[in-house]
């Protein structure tokens, strides 16, 4: 069994006045991951490292963190994917630290929220007691399916050049899910997100640089979205008028229990 | 004037700039030889033309609203405090007009003559 230089980045905002790169030895086993490396790291030689992490299979976006200068998910990457004798873990850039390889992801949340991700309707009796199911066709669902795999990890908005520069900037993350949204059929919202997205600091400050595609882990292109998104705020796509009418598929009858 | 009006104005002039300049390129160094082309008596003659002076006075709008534009949004990500974006559109305004305004006086010094 060889062993693996792990490099991680420890910083605690309270007592240190700088980062400082802290070396672990780490037993490499076959299909390691580099949450694995660093889980043993904590648990057999350092009880103090900070870290966050959860599913442990990519889907809850808790353990993104800078793995060898490139933002990826600890849990997803295998040490020897990284065709190295050295894994250095630093965390997300364009987030505040707490400790360690823990990032504030407050902002990130807040601007997520800021572009009401939800299926926005006027009709609130309808919303309360629906006549049916508002089904979303095969061709408008393949429109929007790929930013329905965004698992909010932050990836994507710590490799964007325009977030750190620009704090107002609502990032790569909260303006995809905008386009997702707004070109979903049963959306009525257009008009309340497109006031808060076509500003100064908007969805124009994006020069698709691309790197938040490059990095996400599922595969969803950002990039795509906000260019997709600044066409729509053009009037390459209208967004819905109140009341239009949708799809409204046949009320499927409540299947027997048992 | 919302964000999208005033980027749909950058990539106009853009496209638009491309053009001109390239117009422009070609009669500087390809129509007329570029030592002719420099020279004060060649220039005024050029100016004399109403179809070239009105081309000269179109490159001069849409390169300096492209770049003036261009400016502010730069400076609108360099900072993000409100009074900094409102001096960053006022200036930006500024500029465009006091620059547009001395380059149009230029041309139509140029067309109609320098007073006596």
């Amino acid at each position: 069994m060889t062993d693996v230089r792990l490099q991680v980045q420890r910083f605690d905002p309270l007592t240190d006045a700088k980062p400082r790169m802290v070396d672990y030895d780490i037993p490499k086993r076959e299909g390691m991951t580099v949450l694995d490396a660093l889980l043993y790291a904590r648990d057999y030689l350092d009880h103090s490292i900070a870290l966050r992490f959860s599913c442990r299979q990519a889907s809850c976006g808790s353990c993104g963190m800078k793995i060898n200068g490139r933002p990826r998910l600890a849990c997803y990457t295998q040490v020897d994917e990284l065709r190295s004798d050295k894994v250095v873990a630093q965390p997300m850039d364009n987030f505040a630290i707490i400790k360690d390889l823990v990032t504030d992801l407050e902002s990130f949340f807040s601007k997520h929220r800021g572009i009401m991700p939800y299926v926005i309707r006027t009709d609130s009796a309808e919303v309360d007691h629906p006549s049916a199911e508002y089904l979303m066709k095969p061709e408008e669902l393949e429109r929007v399916l790929q930013f329905t795999y965004c698992i909010k990890c932050g990836l994507c908005t710590s490799s964007c050049p325009t977030v750190g520069t620009d704090s107002l900037f609502p990032g790569p993350q909260a303006l995809a899910q905008a386009y997702r949204y707004l070109s979903d059929e049963r959306d009525e919202g257009g008009k309340k997100r497109l006031e808060a997205l076509d500003t100064a600091h908007g969805v124009w400050r994006c020069h698709f640089a691309g790197s938040c595609s490059a990095v996400c882990p599922k595969g969803v292109d950002p990039a795509l979205g906000i260019q997709l998104l600044k066409r729509h705020v053009l009037g390459g796509k209208a967004p819905r008028a109140e009341g239009a009418a949708v799809w409204k598929g046949e009320a499927e009858p409540a299947k027997a229990q048992g | 004037m919302r964000e999208s009006r005033l980027m749909l104005v950058q990539y106009v002039t853009a496209v638009l700039a491309i053009m001109l300049v390239s117009i422009h390129l070609v009669m500087q160094g390809v129509i007329y030889p570029y030592a002719t082309a420099i020279s004060y008596g060649k220039i005024l003659s050029i100016y004399q033309n109403g179809l070239y002076a009105t081309f000269l006075e179109a490159l001069l709008v849409v390169t300096l609203v492209h770049g003036f534009d261009g400016v502010r949004i730069i400076l609108h990500e360099w900072r993000q405090t409100a009074p900094w974006s409102r001096w960053v559109d006022i200036g930006t305004i500024l500029a465009i007009v006091i620059s547009v305004s001395y380059g149009t006086r230029t041309v139509i010094l140029a067309v109609f003559g320098v007073p006596a």
